[in-house]
């Protein structure tokens, strides 16, 4: 088979260029450009520097496959920058990674591929393809401590069935050994943990270079009751502890952001509880399932108890068996049935239902 | 890739080191190793080798031997020129001119002259690549010390009217110096310089069979220009450091085999490129950039229309052609072209453009062989 590799430089993905290659496959490599500072330069941290891509370089040379850069920062800026800023602006919590996952590299690279005249494409990220008779079911990783399923949650079974994860059924440590095995110089690379745009520096400071939202307003409880003054909504995200005015006795968080109002309410963490919520822009991998539900509402959060009902085509009602704390508008929600995905979609602002009234 | 040869038509960028260049150098070294600065018999070898070739070279280029330094090649040629004009005393800060399609080495240099408070005006071209003497004429100022025009673009091919601007520089004033980066040039032109009016040019010896990092940087007798790298009182006390002897001797080497045979050269090579684009022509969608201009025989620059040529070069090289936007980016940054923006190129269409380079090795077939491989990836593509 003719493959496409997205290779960021990291060990994940030299590693999977690396697999295919040994098992005959015609494999080619791309790094995929997605973000450039006003100048031209490269980011400092995250999966796309510029020494990252000399290291994908490096691996595609030793490896001896053809490697290329492709460029989609216009795209990115387009669908990831701005829909960041939007966010923060109306009082989101924007997760980056999923949208350039949704509007930007699986649609490019997919469409790349077949341009190529590539069978497949490949990615280094941890989950799993399962064929079910006509269906390609996404399932979490093995190794569950790297399951990058939730930033996939988007893909479709169609897709899916022109996709490769080559390390659903590896851990982490065999990654790195077979790296070592293979003499690549990204075996013992650290694994990048920044957004891409933003780098080691306060996500705030990137905001405010994009947009004037440093309006200041009021800070109040649920009772309407002033307790200080917030220097611009962006600057908060429902969840947050830091930066709330102190002396309330116990610890205070955001619970809601009301954009219209400029306004930041906080409260104790009880307040923050979420027993029921929407999701907005849903799809599904294949059928929408209902029994034995779980959902999981951050990457990396542990997976809830839920029960679920369409309203519509994109939008879906979530009811936890437990209220749970820190549901933030803006990320995702994404259904699973045992280690299956179902499905996902971005929690609405619109209904929060507290569990707390 | 395919089991069939791959074509090589990225000749602009760089080209195989002829086989006498190889000779050359590798003599060199073994019987004239010595510092050609030293002060003994083996030195003296190395010596008469390296004066030997500065007067054969300059010769080929219509110029004195003291009138040659030898530099690494192109861009750092550039570079030096450039920034000579470099003055800490604002009252001595003179303006430099040059234009919006230059190459890199040009750009950024004078980017950098910008970023010291420098006065710099960039020339537009027209929609033929053409740059625009008579912006020249009417914005002339008593305050411009340097002016560097290219011999011809290296990204179209399309060759600049070099007498003209000289003629009028000379006339409006002749303290001011005309720099030439002729480095693409030289791949398939004869160049005399003094008949042509430049006062300093980069060359690159890569471009013609030469190696890598040599080259020359011309500088009319009449003028004199501040030293960039200080050390040894080599090269007349103008550029210190050790001289490549070997590098040097292998340059004059590949420019002897190509001044010979530069006629047939240039008769295959211009036979190859018209016969790839009239094939192109007859069966794509396609535009010859700088067509009904003169432009270098070597360069074709095409418009792929409704393609991008990220994806059309990576397509062409796993077909077993290699080709490049014009320039290389070690990032991959698809940014449009300067020189296609400043030739006015359509936004939809910016991102289609490949340049398809002939060279030295190019034989007879070659242009076909690349038309059939372009003809036939596009049709898997569609």
């Amino acid at each position: 088979m003719r493959i496409l590799v997205a290779m960021s430089g990291g060990v994940d993905s030299s590693v999977v260029a690396g697999i295919l290659k040994s098992q005959g496959h015609d494999v080619i490599g791309v790094t995929m450009k997605l973000w450039e500072g006003p100048n031209g330069e490269m980011p400092e941290t995250g999966c796309c520097t510029s020494a990252d891509s000399e290291d994908a370089r490096k691996v595609a040379a030793k490896l001896d496959i053809p490697y290329y850069v492709l460029d989609y920062t216009s795209s990115f800026s387009k669908n990831v920058i701005d829909n960041f800023i939007d966010m923060y602006a109306q009082g989101l919590t924007p997760n980056p990674c999923v949208e350039c996952n949704r509007s930007v590299k699986f649609d490019h690279f997919l469409d790349q591929a077949k341009k190529l005249n590539c069978d497949k494409v490949a990615t280094g990220h941890y989950a799993k393809i399962i064929k079910n008779g006509d269906d390609f079911e996404l399932h979490k990783a093995d190794f569950l401590a790297k399951d990058q399923s939730y930033v996939l949650h988007m893909l479709t079974s169609e897709k899916l069935s022109r996709i490769e994860f080559p390390l659903g059924n590896i851990s982490k440590p065999e990654v790195r050994q077979i790296a070592a095995s293979l003499g690549l110089k990204t075996a013992f690379k650290k694994d990048s943990q920044d957004i891409c745009f933003v780098g080691k520096k306060d996500y705030r400071n990137f905001v405010n270079s994009r947009i004037d939202v440093s309006s200041k307003g009021l800070i109040v409880d649920k009772h309407e009751n002033e307790l200080g003054i917030h220097g611009g909504i962006h600057g908060y995200t429902v969840g947050q502890r830091k930066g709330i005015p102190g002396g309330q006795g116990e610890p205070k968080y955001v619970t809601k952001i009301d954009v219209r109002n400029n306004k930041i309410y906080i409260g104790n963490k009880d307040e923050l509880t979420t027993l029921k919520f929407l999701l907005d822009d849903v799809s599904f991998v294949n059928d929408i399932a209902f029994n034995d539900l779980t959902i999981q509402t951050r990457y990396n959060s542990i997976n809830l108890p839920c029960l679920i009902q369409q309203i519509n085509d994109s939008q879906l009602e979530v009811e936890l068996t437990e209220p749970t704390f820190g549901v933030a508008p803006g990320q995702f929600g994404v259904i699973y049935q045992n280690s299956k995905l179902i499905g996902g979609g971005r929690i609405s602002s619109k209904i929060l239902e507290s569990a707390y009234e | 890739m395919n089991n069939e040869e791959y074509l090589y038509l990225d000749h602009a960028a760089t080209t195989l080191m002829r086989e006498e260049a190889f000779e050359a150098f590798k003599k060199t070294e073994i019987d004239a190793y010595a510092n050609s600065s030293g002060g003994h018999a083996l030195s003296r070898k190395a010596k008469n080798i390296l004066e030997d070739c500065r007067d054969y070279i300059a010769s080929c280029f219509g110029a004195a031997p003291n009138e040659i330094t030898f530099t690494s090649g192109g861009t750092e040629s550039d570079n030096w020129i450039i920034k000579s004009i470099y003055s800490e005393n604002k009252s001595k800060q003179g303006k430099l001119v040059t234009s919006k399609i230059e190459h890199e080495a040009v750009l950024s240099s004078a980017e950098w002259l910008q970023s010291k408070g420098y006065d710099v005006e960039y020339l537009s071209c027209n929609k033929n690549g053409v740059i625009d003497l008579e912006e020249l004429k009417s914005n002339w100022s008593s305050n411009i010390s340097l002016v560097s025009i290219m011999y011809a673009n290296n990204e179209t091919g399309v060759i600049q009217p070099i007498q003209e601007f000289s003629k009028y520089i000379k006339q409006k004033d002749r303290k001011v110096i005309f720099h030439s980066d002729v480095v693409q040039a030289v791949s398939t032109e004869k160049l005399d310089f003094h008949k042509l009016g430049i006062d300093s040019a980069a060359i690159s010896a890569h471009k013609i069979g030469g190696p890598k990092g040599i080259g020359v940087m011309f500088l009319s007798s009449k003028f004199k220009i501040p030293s960039f790298f200080h050390g040894g009182k080599q090269e007349l006390e103008r550029r210190a450091g050790t001289v490549n002897v070997s590098g040097v001797a292998a340059l004059s080497a590949a420019l002897d085999v190509q001044q010979r045979n530069l006629e047939i050269e240039k008769t295959i090579i211009n036979n190859e490129r018209n016969i790839f684009e009239e094939k192109l022509k007859q069966s794509l969608d396609v535009e010859v950039v700088g067509q009904n201009t003169q432009r270098l025989c070597h360069i074709s620059n095409i418009q792929f229309k409704n393609f991008n040529s990220e994806t059309l070069m990576i397509a062409f090289d796993l077909n077993g052609l290699g080709v490049s936007r014009g320039s290389a980016c070690a990032s991959g940054a698809q940014k449009p072209s300067h020189v296609l923006v400043a030739m006015n190129i359509p936004q939809k269409h910016i991102n289609s453009h490949l340049r398809f380079s002939f060279g030295w090795t190019t034989k007879t077939g070659d242009g076909l062989r690349a038309a059939d491989k372009v003809i036939k990836t596009i049709k898997e593509m569609n």
